[in-house]
């Protein structure tokens, strides 16, 4: 039964993350179209302030990443996606790919290929015994952190003005626009959350690697994009339970396969997707709109 | 009101037959590509090394086409065929002794054999082309951005199982050497060349045409009478197959084959070919290949210092891709359609449409009164 426990906590915190970058993702998607791919190099930018900076002052890296974050998120806007604002989703989605590759060289000749070291949050490395159970700090602080991101998302987006407006952007833009909306206010605002998260994001996987190389925030991103695809691109909640999910069910793999299949854990994620993919097109949680008759 | 202007047109122009004209699309990429080959081939060792490369990148960037271009569907899985393809054309060539020292688990029947390289290209193809249907059954059902993502989950899904799978392969990773070379040059010119005619006679086929009409509206297409999905698992397919082919030449040139090779970047590199030539049209693809292929050439030998008028320069290594994604990026905001503008190559001394020019003088001598 405790082994069942324990790994349910470690896939829910595994979860959480990639959870918080399927929203961050499927934010900017709803009210852009843009499915950004160059979301990883967000969270990469935000884990180099963090473990650079953790060994001077820790207050001053938490607040370097995301000041890092939020300002890479709205200069890759106003350098690369404003101009394209009429453009399809396929054609966005290909320039934030080339957008990612720009900035992965870029963090390649500012710090180097090879992976940089540094503790972020040691104290969190510490596990706790709990009646057989290993609780990793971590793991609690993941789940707690992301639980309090959502949260804070979900009580903005509903209960402000500022966020009522960002959900009527993500629904229609253009009528949003036509009803007074102050699109370049919304669209700031959309980028600064997805900024945060991906913020957020780093935070939780530098504490758990204590290392970041050029490449770092892919692996999480392409989860993220895939998570948020099958949960529906058009839905935030959609998006966010997608990654869950797809978190989620890696830890489980990584824990439970046999030997042999170990290696498999990633194989079975994605075959996992084009099968949730085939049964559902849309995304579980899409609900009967077509996004295509635009 | 009826048309009564018999004058002749103000623009020359032979008009030719529209079999011809649909030729011309054929002949000018194939003999760009040919140009191209015997230019590069004659300036220095390294450029017709590079050569090589642009000409299994070439075919890979055509099969990409002949899927993307047709359907208008956004798919990153196609270096899953070339991958594909390349792991066919090793297992199927490198020499028993070597494989039975790099790969101690391969499955007997395939450390056994050796095949004719050019056998071993047509059955890349097929097995390329069978992941392809296989696939397709599953992915062709969707559309838009869900489709290409979802076509990137089967990328991810057949690496991991070529790095992971020994039985098919070396241990987790690593890479199979000892390729022999067998396709010189002038063989692989030729391929690349029959490549661009198998996709350009598919792009002819009444399939593509329909699937053309499918990606103009999705609602229409139907509504006439299309089915959507056959006519993408088709195009899938015929893409698939000759992405195999590539990766198969890809392999043939490179020579060491490694699952990791065939990520994110190469992804990249061939669909920023493909948008900058402009991705609805072969010419296009053609142009794209072509063009970052040269561009690339130049900037390698920037990177390694070259003299330029008594002064050295030298990139930063790297810096290709980066000046890559740069232009693409550039290409999008600016010419969206990419360079050709998405249309094939065009009989240049065209009579303008006797009809059009008709309207517009009308429209002009209307608007004189």
């Amino acid at each position: 039964m405790i082994p069942v426990i324990q790994s349910l906590i470690d896939a829910t915190s595994a979860g959480a993350v990639y959870a918080l970058a399927a929203l961050g993702i499927g934010l900017v998607f709803g009210v852009l179209r843009l499915a950004n791919f160059a979301n990883g190099e967000i969270i990469t930018g935000a884990g180099y302030a963090l473990v650079l900076l953790w060994p001077l002052s820790w207050p001053l890296a938490l607040a370097a990443s995301v000041v890092v974050a939020v300002g890479l998120s709205l200069l890759m806007d106003l350098a690369v996606f404003r101009w394209m604002r009429s453009q399809s989703p396929a054609a966005l989605l290909i320039a934030s790919f080339g957008v990612s590759i720009l900035l992965q060289r870029a963090f390649e000749g500012i710090f180097g290929v090879n992976v940089r070291t540094g503790a972020v949050a040691p104290a969190l490395t510490k596990s706790v015994n709990i009646g057989g159970l290993r609780l990793s700090l971590l793991a609690v602080v993941a789940i707690v952190l992301a639980a309090v991101l959502l949260l804070g998302v979900h009580l903005f987006l509903t209960r402000s003005r500022m966020g009522l407006q960002v959900q009527a952007a993500a629904a229609d833009f253009r009528e949003a626009r036509i009803l007074g909306i102050r699109s370049g206010a919304v669209i700031a605002v959309t980028l600064g959350m997805s900024g945060l998260l991906a913020a957020a994001v780093a935070f939780v996987l530098t504490a758990q690697s204590g290392s970041v190389n050029p490449t770092f925030g892919v692996q999480v991103t392409v989860f993220g994009l895939i998570g948020a695809v099958i949960g529906g691109l058009n839905r935030i909640g959609g998006a966010l339970i997608g990654g869950f999910a797809v978190g989620f069910s890696l830890s489980l793999f990584t824990t439970w396969l046999p030997a042999g299949l170990g290696d498999f854990r990633v194989a079975f994620v994605y075959l996992l997707v084009i099968i949730v993919l085939v049964i559902v097109p849309n995304g579980i949680f899409a609900g009967r709109t077509a996004k295509e008759r635009a | 009101m009826t048309s009564t202007d018999t004058r002749p047109s103000p623009h020359f122009g032979w008009s030719l037959p529209q079999p011809v004209l649909s030729l011309w699309t054929l002949a000018v990429p194939l003999a760009a590509v040919w140009l191209f080959s015997s230019v590069a081939s004659r300036i220095s060792p390294s450029a017709s090394i590079d050569l090589g490369y642009a000409l299994a990148t070439l075919v890979i960037v055509v099969a990409m086409w002949t899927f993307i271009g047709n359907s208008g569907v956004l798919s990153f899985g196609h270096i899953a065929f070339v991958a594909v393809g390349a792991w066919t054309m090793s297992l199927l060539t490198i020499s028993p002794t070597v494989k039975s020292s790099i790969m101690p688990n391969l499955a007997p029947f395939l450390a056994e054999t050796t095949l004719d390289p050019y056998l071993a290209l047509l059955i890349a193809a097929a097995v390329g082309g069978l992941t392809a249907v296989i696939s397709g059954f599953a992915l062709m059902r969707l559309h838009g951005l869900e489709a290409g993502i979802a076509t990137f989950a089967l990328l991810m899904l057949v690496v991991q199982v070529l790095t992971y799978w020994s039985a098919i392969g070396p241990k987790s990773g690593q890479s199979m050497t000892g390729v022999p070379r067998s396709f010189d040059l002038q063989s692989t010119l030729l391929i690349a060349l029959i490549v661009i005619v198998i996709a350009w006679g598919y792009g002819q086929s009444v399939s593509a045409r329909m699937l053309r009409a499918s990606r103009e509206s999705v609602q229409a297409a139907p509504a006439s009478g299309i089915s959507i999905t056959r006519h993408r698992i088709i195009a899938f397919a015929v893409s698939g197959a000759l992405a195999g082919v590539g990766g198969a030449v890809w392999a043939q040139t490179n020579r060491v084959v490694q699952a990791s090779q065939f990520g994110l970047d190469f992804t990249f590199t061939t669909i920023a070919m493909l948008v900058i030539g402009g991705m609805l049209s072969l010419w296009g693809a053609v142009v794209g290949t072509l063009l970052i292929s040269a561009m690339n050439h130049v900037l390698g030998l920037l990177e390694n210092g070259m003299q330029i008028g008594g002064v050295i320069v030298s990139l930063p290594s790297g810096s290709r891709l980066v000046i890559v994604a740069a232009f693409m990026v550039l290409i999008i905001i600016f010419r969206p359609s990419g360079i050709t503008g998405g249309r094939e190559a065009r009989w240049p001394f065209r009579q303008r449409d006797p009809y059009l020019t008709g309207a517009i003088t009308a429209v002009g001598e209307a608007k004189k009164r």
